[in-house]
């Protein structure tokens, strides 16, 4: 269970998120919409502990344990996973090499054995596969020269591969084809699990068609504003955020 | 070329120093020599035929393998020098020669070495020198010449310890003469090479890659003098600078009046992983003909952040993160190197570097 109390967090003296309260059991899928701005890639980057950001209040809590204060690798190793919104290209290293090195790191941490070159060729391969990626694209370097839709399906792929506990997906469909987009769900509900908690970040109501929430959140100018069912996504494709503008001050 | 006489050299070469003072950076013996060499000996080309050992710079032809190489092949000894002839249209690609430099802890204060390196006319040699982790100071003064279509693909290791190289590249008509040199840790090393293109078309390409950490200081100085139409010349660097440690590239090329269509390039550059870390690069270019072809560059930057972050929130820790980065900083190089057997025994000095 993820469980976030009054979250503060600014970026540059700038405050961004203003107290964020937010509970997702174990097995929930939950999706966070939003205006631009409004603080949900800045939520999702507190919560892998990437620096650069100051908590001055609040507490993140995952099955227990204080997630704050931790290294981005010691939250890998706990299960927290990132879909980035813009997935970062890192030349000269190749995807493979990535997500073996991923991969060996994760299990280690997790107390369990490093996979051979034969069986990470092989759980790889069959990985890719499922997520519509050719093996040409394994041997790439990682994101370089990928089209938009393949950085997301890369997320995926790594997602997959590492099988974390906790999975933020940053708008990952943001950019995807239609058969895509089925592909990514297909992949993400592959993974839902009793033990598996989701937060899915969107702008469209689509994506929560494949991947069912069990509920949504509003996040504008850096609060939870309103929560409620699946109807909530479509309610706000229809009017928008125009009722949460009175809380810009 | 002793000690004193490198040291000589660099007092009245001044500007071909000023980044390195080396009397200063002798004296101050800062730099920790790694204690294990990282790579267990015998295992670094099992692939060569020819594996020539020298210890504290003496010619071991006992303890050398080689292969189907005429064990005259080497000649000469520590105090006159040691000669590597090799006659017209000799070709010893498919049986590269290994030179590998070795020292215990009780020999003496410095070792000189001296080589002469003749290969005639279309005669074809691979040749890589091996120099393991030493605390007492190599000196190399090496004279290469290269007769008519002949071709030297030419690797070095510095594994660590004070190394002073001074490779002097003579190349006639039609010749090749590559490097590919890996400075890795030092204190310090100047790896100086002078390549003078003397006949038409010939060809060199000049490689290399410096690993530095704590107070190491390595200094790559390369030259090439184009002095005849139509040769090439490329000069292609990447150095990793962690803690407080320096590096310095001094890149020149040379065009005499004369040596028209001249096609020259060279690339420099850094990735520091510390604030204290210092990169000096500095290209020349003197061209004195008109029609020529001469582009460089140089780059120096820090780790990624965003590519730090995504490796980290991949559960690879800070050091593991950071070896990535490396690997894929300078993998192009690696890549591109020849022949391929080299491509395992550089990465595998590498992988030796980030595990220190
Ligand atoms: N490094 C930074 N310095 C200053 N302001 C920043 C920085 N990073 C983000 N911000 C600001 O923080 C606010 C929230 O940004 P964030 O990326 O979290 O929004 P978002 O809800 O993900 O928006 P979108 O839907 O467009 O992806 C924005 O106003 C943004 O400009
Ligand atoms: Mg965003």
């Amino acid at each position: 269970m993820l469980e976030i109390h009054n979250l503060h967090a600014s970026i540059a003296g700038k405050e961004i998120l203003k107290g964020i309260d937010l509970t997702v059991p174990a097995g929930q899928v939950h999706a966070i919409m939003g205006p631009n701005g409004s603080g949900k890639s800045t939520l999702s980057y507190v919560l892998s502990g990437r620096e650069g950001y100051t908590v001055t209040e609040g507490s993140i809590e995952w099955n227990g344990e204080e997630l704050l204060g931790m290294s981005p690798e010691q939250r890998a190793a706990a299960g927290v996973f990132l879909a980035m919104q813009y997935p970062v290209e890192i030349p000269g290293v190749s995807n493979m090499t990535f997500l073996k090195a991923s991969l060996n790191a994760v299990r280690k941490a997790r107390g369990e054995s490093e996979l051979d070159a034969m069986q990470m060729l092989k759980l790889l391969r069959a990985k890719a596969k499922a997520i519509g990626l050719s093996e040409d694209m394994l041997k790439r370097a990682v994101n370089v020269g990928f089209s938009g839709g393949e950085k997301k399906r890369n997320e995926i792929l790594q997602m997959a591969v590492l099988e974390p506990t906790l999975c933020i997906l940053d708008e990952t469909d943001s950019g995807l084809d239609i058969d895509a987009l089925k592909i990514i769900a297909d992949g993400v509900n592959a993974m839902r699990s009793p033990k598996r908690t989701m937060l899915i970040i969107t702008h469209y109501q689509r994506l929560l068609d494949y991947i069912a929430p069990d509920a949504v959140h509003v996040l504008a100018y850096g609060k939870i504003r309103k929560s409620g069912g699946p109807e909530l996504a479509k309610e706000l494709e229809q009017k928008g955020y125009i009722e949460f503008s009175g809380e810009a001050a | 070329m002793t000690l004193a006489a490198f040291i000589e050299r660099s007092k009245r070469e001044k500007e071909g120093w000023r980044y390195t003072d080396l009397e200063a950076l002798l004296a101050s013996k800062k730099t920790v020599i790694p204690a294990k060499a990282g790579i267990p000996l015998g295992s670094a080309a099992e692939n060569s035929s020819a594996r020539l050992l020298f210890k504290n710079g003496v010619f071991q032809p006992k303890l050398s393998t080689f292969g189907s190489v005429p064990s005259c092949i080497l000649m000469g000894d520590l105090a006159s020098g040691y000669s590597l002839t090799l006659g017209e249209k000799t070709c010893l690609v498919s049986q590269p020669i290994e030179l590998v430099f070795e020292t215990d802890q009780e020999s003496s204060e410095e070792i000189p070495l001296k080589f002469s390196i003749d290969i005639g006319d279309n005669g074809r040699l691979t040749l890589l020198e091996n120099y393991r982790p030493t605390p007492i100071p190599v000196t190399v003064d090496m004279d290469v010449t290269l007769r008519p279509r002949a071709k030297l693909v030419h690797g070095k290791i510095a594994a660590g310890g004070p190394h002073l190289a001074l490779h002097k590249v003579r190349a006639q008509t039609g010749c090749y003469y590559s490097n590919f040199s890996l400075l890795r840790g030092s204190a310090p090393a100047r790896h100086e090479l002078d390549v003078a293109l003397e006949g038409e078309e010939s060809q060199t390409s000049l490689n290399g890659i410096m690993l530095l950490r704590g107070h190491d200081h390595a200094d790559i100085t390369a030259r090439v003098a184009h002095k005849a139409p139509r040769c090439t010349s490329r000069q292609n660097y990447r150095s990793v600078l962690d803690d407080a440690s320096r590096g310095v590239f001094q890149g020149k090329i040379a065009v005499s009046p004369g040596a028209q269509k001249t096609d020259s390039y060279q690339l420099s550059r850094a990735l520091l992983l510390s604030d204290k870390a210092e990169m000096d690069a500095k290209p020349e270019l003197e061209i004195y003909a008109d029609d020529v072809k001469c582009s460089h560059g140089s780059s120096i930057g820090d780790l990624d952040e965003n590519a730090m972050f995504y490796l980290r929130s991949r559960g690879l820790n800070e050091k593991e993160a950071q070896a990535v980065l490396v690997e894929g900083f300078i993998s192009e190089m690696l890549d591109a190197l020849q022949p391929n057997e080299w491509r395992e025994i550089f990465r595998r000095e590498i992988e030796a570097w980030h595990d220190l």
